[in-house]
């Protein structure tokens, strides 16, 4: 195998697996006989339409069956990521419960719904319980100190209803999808990815002394979700990012009324992204068509 | 899109003969990358303008053949028109 097409199949892994595995080959010889003799790197031009002919290709197969039913799972599994990465800083004290919500998103992730709801209603209970200083299910020393990755004790800061809400979101859809019999999509692995940002608590960008803190490392990896979610909406002109955008932000916008009093700037600009971007979602599928294949 | 359907006017042909014509045709304006012609070739497959005539295996690897369908035949004609009603805005005698 020479460089140049060792460059070009990691290219190719931009697209959908099923899509290489049927078609990568003839891709790879089409590339390789376009390439000037001798050369050993990808020219730009190349380089940039694979990944992006890759994204597309993405978007092109989740954009795939029911929106709504797809859009709620979505959404489910955002809720699902952040009810772990709640519990992710304090796993030192809870490593059964925090191993219980890994296994409820790991459920949700691989469509396994009738395990996910059972998984995640115990971790409900327990997480609601701590929050409200109650001890279901085992005792446990409160208050529960995190590790590196954040800065507050468990729910330090955290109303129990807010608490009640991500577990509450995540049930209801879960109930509603089992409800329809049909099979769910397997989800990416990158999920996991988005859970350690989102349970970090810095860098810092919000006074120390703030009731509601959110960290720059969660800001970041919603908006680059939500900013994904828009790009997909847009180029396959589908509504289930914006379903699933709005469900992430039923669970945010909770968080933000019941903290109302006590919101800065940077909560308001927080806030200002997400709906931007979800109304962005909301939008671009109506987008006028420029040519017949758009 | 215009220009990959103007390419399989001539017949079926595989990916990298269609980049090779839409270079021609358009005098080496127009080079879409493979990944670019590639997106553009499934969306009009998916859409029913053009569809898979034959497969190939050249060095081991399949080779599709895209030919154009009835529905992309009409659809370039159209597109054809269109672009030659709005030149002739412009490039038509002035007065006439």
């Amino acid at each position: 195998m020479t460089a140049l097409e060792r460059h070009y199949r990691r290219l190719l892994s931009a697209y959908p697996r099923a899509y290489r595995r049927a078609h990568g080959d003839e891709l790879l010889d089409v590339l390789l006989e376009s390439a000037a003799p001798g050369r050993r790197v990808p020219p730009l031009k190349e380089a940039w339409g694979l990944l992006v002919g890759g994204v597309r290709s993405r978007i092109t197969h989740q954009a795939t069956g029911s929106a709504w039913e797809d859009g709620l799972h979505l959404g489910v599994t955002a809720v699902a990521a952040v009810n772990l990465a709640a519990l992710l800083p304090y796993a030192g004290a809870l490593p059964l419960w925090t191993l219980l919500s890994a296994l409820a998103l790991l459920a949700i992730l691989r469509g396994h719904l009738r395990a996910a709801f059972p998984l995640t209603f115990v971790t409900g209970v327990k997480a609601v319980g701590l929050a409200a200083g109650r001890q279901p299910f085992d005792v446990t020393l409160l208050p529960v100190h995190p590790n590196p990755l954040a800065d507050r004790a468990l729910f330090q800061d955290s109303d129990p209803a807010l608490v009640a809400a991500g577990y509450a979101i995540v049930l209801i859809g879960l109930v509603v999808l089992t409800s329809l019999r049909r099979p769910v999509r397997a989800r990416s692995w990158w999920w996991w990815a988005a859970v350690v940002p989102a349970a970090w608590a810095g860098p810092e960008w919000m006074a120390q002394e703030t009731d509601y803190p959110i960290s720059l490392s969660r800001l970041a990896v919603e908006a680059a979700a939500f900013g994904l979610g828009t790009v997909a909406a847009y180029s396959a002109r589908d509504l289930r990012w914006a379903l699933a955008s709005s469900i992430y932000l039923l669970m945010v916008s909770g968080g933000l009324v019941l903290h109302a009093d006590a919101l800065t700037r940077q909560h308001l600009a927080y806030a200002g992204i997400l709906l931007l971007l979800a109304a962005a979602a909301a939008f671009a599928p109506f987008r006028q068509r420029r040519h017949c294949l758009d | 899109m215009y220009f990959v359907l103007t390419a399989l006017r001539a017949g079926p042909l595989h990916g990298h003969a269609i980049s090779k014509s839409i270079r021609e045709l358009s005098w080496g304006r127009v080079q879409p990358s493979v990944g670019t012609l590639y997106g553009i070739l499934e969306r009009l497959n998916e859409r029913g303008m053009i569809t898979v005539d034959r497969e190939e295996t050249v060095n081991g690897r399949s080779r599709r053949y895209f030919r154009i369908t009835p529905e992309g035949q009409t659809l370039l004609e159209a597109e054809a028109m269109r672009m030659q009603e709005a030149a002739a805005l412009v490039l038509r005698p002035s007065g006439a």
